[in-house]
Formats: structure tokens, C-alpha cells, sequence
């Protein structure tokens, strides 16, 4: 086991920014930390790197207890969503500061730095100053600085936000070489679905300071733990139907609702609807239906609005929500 | 209405200040830097005889090296001053803002009554600095068995009086500085603790190159207010001497040239050589201070 909290709780002041999370990172694994914006997932980075003290729990990083030691010794890099560069060091400085600032030889600091940029591709760049280069460079600077220290895990808090949409998927695409390359644990924070999804090893769904779920992306979307985590993952949200609203489709246990992803959601069937909307988003359209359900269909085979159509759901489509706790209930 | 023209109907009032008030006098600085004029009788045109006069004038040239080795002692240490109570009260902790308020409150005090006000601290009979020091000591000697600085009647003991009392007006120093550290970015310093960055070294490697464009701004500024400001102090507290011009700076000076001997063509000569002077000092500073500017990211 790589990086782990148990039963961390944080406060600021009144507010619970974490109440008693325990999450495991294991030893090489990239795990990205996902949830809505204020859920408490950035307050969990930085009780993992030091920059907060916890108010109760402990935090390992490879089996030694850190939760009391200051920041420098846990041996942990962090990437900030704001890149966090120098604006008066080069390139190459800022790579190297870490090394530096700890009086590492200076052959060492030149032959880690090559090395680091040479990774991840910026060797080019190493004497500009941050003003001049691009979001995307900024943030594989940022990498680079992280990379250099070889640390025990990468923190990496919302490392590709501030990029735009291009940049970003590319940026992801090189977070998960870079991850496979270098084979050490890395935990990502973010608030964005998708990019969780697809850099993730394992998620961990985080909703108002507690882990609702931890598990692989097909897991966490496929079988949500429960109703928060279900509406949470997911383009466009979950349906989700009352006994009576999803009695023409399958029946449902009193006490229960149903959950319903609007790919799952079939044009082609027999319960009479309208078509009320439709957004088309490239190759995807969200119909919007009477009765309030929305499905996601091929843009090239979407109905017009005003249509009549007849929907179908499989009854192995529809996931069951407890009504007062909101856990998943096996049918 | 265009852009433009808004912008210049906003911008009128203060032309129409800065034309009235300081460009207009100015100007006339300049014509009555050429004439004998006592206030009274009509100027005479003299040509450049005031600019001879003044080079050759050892009042004026004392005045001159007194406000220069002034401005080079005071402006580093107000400077420092400032910086070093803006790094200790930019966080939040209980109190602050009441240290804040003692550490801009002195700046705000008209001048004469802070003139006034050191007048009686530096008193040698009953000031309580030199009560203070006196402390524990043989009359007239401070415990370690120096004598007592008398800050009225000896030369370097008023010199020092002078920049002492100008080391509490640092008030918008600080506030700017204040700002400027606060305004750095908290990654930065989240960054410098995950990286074992000691305290000496966070302040040399990444607080002090920060906030340098600033600080070499507020080095222009702080050197052209210490050129100036030394007056009120001179004329209330010290009266240019002691013994004879020790704390004679170019205002006082200009001052007494003008309003005491009514020599007001040749206080304008005075005024305008300052100047001069001034502006080569900032010129030099302001191109040290583009070498190090930084670019906006």
C-alpha cells in the first residue's frame, strides 16, 4: 500500500471539509479523486501532502505514519491547477528548484533536469522565462518540476483545468503515458467526469467531505454505490423514476426508485412519449422527453421536436435506489 | 459619445489640476530662476547669474550633500522598515489590524504637530528618549557609559534625529508592500513547503525577487519624498542647524531664500537645480528597474 487516510476528518471553523474519509492509493496505481466543486476533495490532497493538518485520522505514505511531520519530509510532488511556476526563474530553474533548494550537487541537478524535460517533452523550452509559453507548456513545466524529485506519489490537484478543451485532452492523454512510464502513485483530483473516467485506474466519488465510492470507472459508472454517485457521472445526469413513473417499463419495489442512463433509454419502443427537445452535441443528441426523460441517441438518428415516439428500457438497464438512505439496492 | 472622448472629459479635471497647480508654477519657477525678485519690487532679468551664484554658494552645496547623504541613509532603511513590517503583518493573525493601523497612523499626522511632537522626545532635559537612555547611568551618560546624543545642538547627533523621525512616516510603504505580498500567489509558498525551502532562502529565492519591481518603484518614490520631505523637520525641530546648516537640506534652503531673505529668483534657481537632480537619480533607478522587470505571467 502505497498512499492511505484513515478516517481523516478537517474543519474550517463550522464547516466539515472532511469527515472521516479513508482512501487507499496503492503502490503505482493512478488514483483520480472526483466530485463537485467545495465536496472536500482539493482539502483531501493537501492533508495528503501536509499543507493542512488534519483534525483527526492518520495519513501513510508507504506504510509510515506522516500525519504529524511537516510537508518537505513526506517526500510527496504536488501539481497545482494554477501551474504554480516562478515567474522570474527559467524553465530549467524551475525544474531544477527543488533540487537546489536541497543543495543537490550541481552535475546531478543539470543531468536530472535534462532528464525530466526530456520526458516530457520540453527540452526545447528549458531558457524561456513562464510569461511565454502556452497553458499546456505551463502545466508540463509543473509535470516536469514534479517528475525531477522522483517522490514516493504525485499529487496532482486540478492539474488540467485551467487548459482549454484541446490542450486538455491531450494533456490527459500524456498524464496517463507519463503515469505508465514512470509507474509511480499518483493521486488527481478533479471536478471534471470525464477526465476521471478516462485517466483513472480507480475513482474515488467524493460528495460534501465523505468517499462514497472507490472502485474502476466501469465500476463506479456501471454499478454506482449510490443515487449521489449515480447522478454525479454521467452525460447527460441519470433519469431517475418513482414506482409509478417506471411501472410501464419494469416494476419497482415500494421504497425504492429507479436510475436510468439516457443511453439506456430506447426510441424504439412501446410507451407512447413526445419529443419535447432536442440538443444535439456532435455526435450525440440528448432528446428530452414528455413525462420529463432524457435520451442520448446518435445525432443521425434523432427524431424531431413535436415527434412521437415509443420508448423501451431493459430491465437489466435500470439500477434501484433505497428512497430514504439512497444506497443501491440489488433487484 | 466615443471611447476616447469619455476618457479625456474623466481625465479633464485632473489636467486642468495638474496645468494649474503644478505645470503653471512650474513654469514660472523657471522664468523667476532667471531674475532677481524680492516679492516686493518687479523682477529683474539676471540671466544665468542666480545658477553661478548657487554653484558657488557653500550653503547650497552643504544642502545639497546634507540631502543626499540624507535621502542615501534614510530611503534603504525606510524601505527595509517597510518591508519587514509588511512580511510580519500580511498574515492573519489576532491583532493584526491593529498593528497595522500604529504602523500607518505616524504617516498621517499633519507635519508640524510630528515636527512639533520630537520636538519634546528629543528634548536633552526632559525628552524621554534621552530619559530613557539615561537610564541606570552617571548624569548625562547612557548606561554603557556613552555620553547622551544631544539631538539639538550637536551636528550628527541632529542628522541622525532627522532620518530617526523619518523612519515612522513609512506608512504608504507599507501599505503598497502589504498589498504586493499578499497578492503573491499561495502556491508559491505551498510549493517553497513541500520543497524544504528554509525561512532566509523562501525570502531570497522567491519574497524578495516577487516583490523587487515594487520595491525598486517605491525606491523612486520613497528617494524623490526623501529629497523633499525633509523641511518641516529641519525648520520646526532642528531649525537647519546645529551649529550653523548641519541640517541645512535643499527645501530649507529654498525656504529661506524665498520667504526669510526674499531672494525668491534665486529659491527658484535652487528649486530647479534640485529638480534636475532629482530626476537624474530616478532616471538611474527607473533603468535599473527595467533590467529587472518581469514579464506578466
Amino acid at each position: 500500500m502505497s498512499v492511505s487516510v484513515v478516517s481523516v476528518e478537517k474543519r474550517f471553523g463550522d464547516v466539515v471539509a472532511l469527515a472521516g474519509v479513508t482512501l487507499e492509493a496503492r503502490e503505482g496505481e493512478l488514483l483520480v479523486v472526483v466530485g463537485p466543486s467545495g465536496c472536500g476533495k482539493s482539502t483531501l490532497l493537501r492533508c495528503v501532502a501536509g499543507l493542512e493538518t488534519v483534525d483527526a485520522g492518520t495519513v501513510r505514505i508507504r506504510g509510515r505514519d506522516v500525519t504529524g511531520i511537516r510537508p518537505a519530509a513526506r517526500n510527496v510532488s504536488m501539481v497545482f491547477q494554477s501551474y504554480a511556476l516562478f515567474p522570474h526563474l527559467t524553465v530549467g530553474a524551475n525544474v531544477g528548484f527543488g533540487l537546489v533548494v536541497r543543495e543537490t550537487p550541481k552535475e546531478e541537478v543539470r543531468r536530472r533536469v535534462a532528464a525530466a524535460v526530456e520526458l516530457i517533452g520540453i527540452g526545447h523550452l528549458v531558457d524561456r522565462r513562464p510569461y511565454q509559453l502556452s497553458g499546456g507548456e505551463r502545466q508540463r513545466v509543473a509535470l516536469a518540476r514534479a517528475l525531477v524529485r522522483e517522490p514516493d506519489a504525485y499529487l496532482l490537484d486540478e492539474p488540467l483545468s485551467n487548459l482549454d478543451a484541446g490542450t486538455r485532452v491531450e494533456m490527459r492523454t500524456e498524464l496517463r503515458r507519463l503515469h505508465r512510464e514512470v509507474g509511480a502513485t499518483m493521486i488527481h483530483v478533479t471536478h471534471d467526469q470525464v477526465e476521471a473516467l478516462t485517466l483513472a485506474d480507480r475513482v474515488a466519488v467524493m460528495h460534501a467531505g465523505a468517499v462514497r465510492q472507490v472502485g474502476t470507472p466501469d465500476e463506479v459508472y456501471g454499478r454506482p454505490a449510490d443515487r449521489t454517485v449515480a447522478a454525479f457521472l454521467g452525460t447527460p445526469r441519470m433519469n431517475f423514476l418513482t414506482v409509478g413513473d417506471a411501472r410501464p417499463f419494469c416494476a419497482v419495489p415500494d421504497g425504492a426508485e429507479a436510475g436510468v442512463r439516457p443511453e439506456h433509454v430506447r426510441l424504439d419502443g412501446e410507451v407512447p412519449a413526445r419529443v419535447d427537445l432536442v440538443e444535439v452535441a456532435g455526435g450525440d443528441a440528448y432528446v428530452h422527453l414528455s413525462g420529463g426523460l432524457v435520451a442520448r441517441v446518435a445525432a443521425d438518428v434523432r427524431p424531431v421536436e413535436g415527434e412521437d415516439v415509443g420508448l423501451g428500457i431493459r430491465r437489466e438497464d435500470v439500477h434501484l435506489f433505497d428512497l430514504e438512505t439512497g444506497r443501491r439496492v440489488e433487484p | 459619445m466615443s471611447e476616447r472622448r469619455q476618457l479625456a472629459l474623466m481625465l479633464a479635471p485632473y489636467l486642468v489640476g495638474l496645468t494649474a497647480l503644478v505645470l503653471v508654477p512650474a513654469l514660472v519657477t523657471f522664468g523667476l530662476a532667471l531674475t532677481e525678485y524680492d516679492l516686493v519690487r518687479s523682477p529683474v532679468f539676471v540671466g544665468l547669474d542666480n545658477f553661478r551664484e548657487l554653484v558657488r554658494d557653500d550653503v547650497f552645496r552643504r544642502a545639497v550633500s546634507n540631502s543626499l547623504v540624507f535621502a542615501a541613509i534614510a530611503v534603504p532603511l525606510r524601505l527595509g522598515a517597510a518591508l519587514g513590517l509588511a512580511l510580519l503583518l500580511h498574515r492573519r493573525i489576532p491583532g493584526v489590524g491593529g498593528y497595522r493601523s500604529a504602523t500607518v497612523l505616524p504617516t498621517v499626522v499633519p507635519d508640524i504637530a510630528y515636527g512639533l511632537l520630537w520636538l519634546w522626545l528629543l528634548n536633552p532635559l526632559y525628552g524621554p528618549i534621552n530619559t530613557l537612555l539615561g537610564w541606570g547611568g552617571a548624569a548625562n551618560f547612557t548606561w554603557i557609559g556613552y555620553p547622551l546624543p544631544q539631538w539639538l545642538t550637536h551636528s550628527n547627533d541632529a542628522r541622525a534625529a532627522i532620518v530617526i523621525l523619518s523612519l515612522f512616516t513609512i506608512g504608504e510603504g507599507f501599505v503598497v508592500l502589504l498589498v504586493t505580498r499578499q497578492g503573491l500567489p499561495a502556491e508559491l509558498y505551498d510549493l517553497a513547503a513541500l520543497e524544504d525551502v528554509t525561512a532566509w532562502s523562501l525570502f531570497r529565492r522567491i519574497t524578495l525577487p516577487l516583490m523587487a519591481p515594487v520595491l525598486l518603484l517605491l525606491l523612486a518614490r520613497d528617494t524623490i519624498f526623501s529629497l523633499q520631505a525633509t523641511l518641516v523637520p529641519a525648520l520646526v525641530v532642528t531649525e537647519g542647524g546645529p551649529p550653523l546648516y548641519s541640517t541645512t537640506y535643499v527645501p530649507l534652503f529654498v525656504y529661506r531664500n524665498a520667504f526669510e531673505y526674499l531672494r525668491y529668483g534665486y529659491a527658484s534657481a535652487a528649486t530647479l537645480l534640485m529638480l534636475i537632480l532629482t530626476a537624474a537619480i530616478v532616471l538611474v533607478q527607473l533603468a535599473l528597474l527595467r533590467r529587472y522587470r518581469l514579464g506578466n505571467g
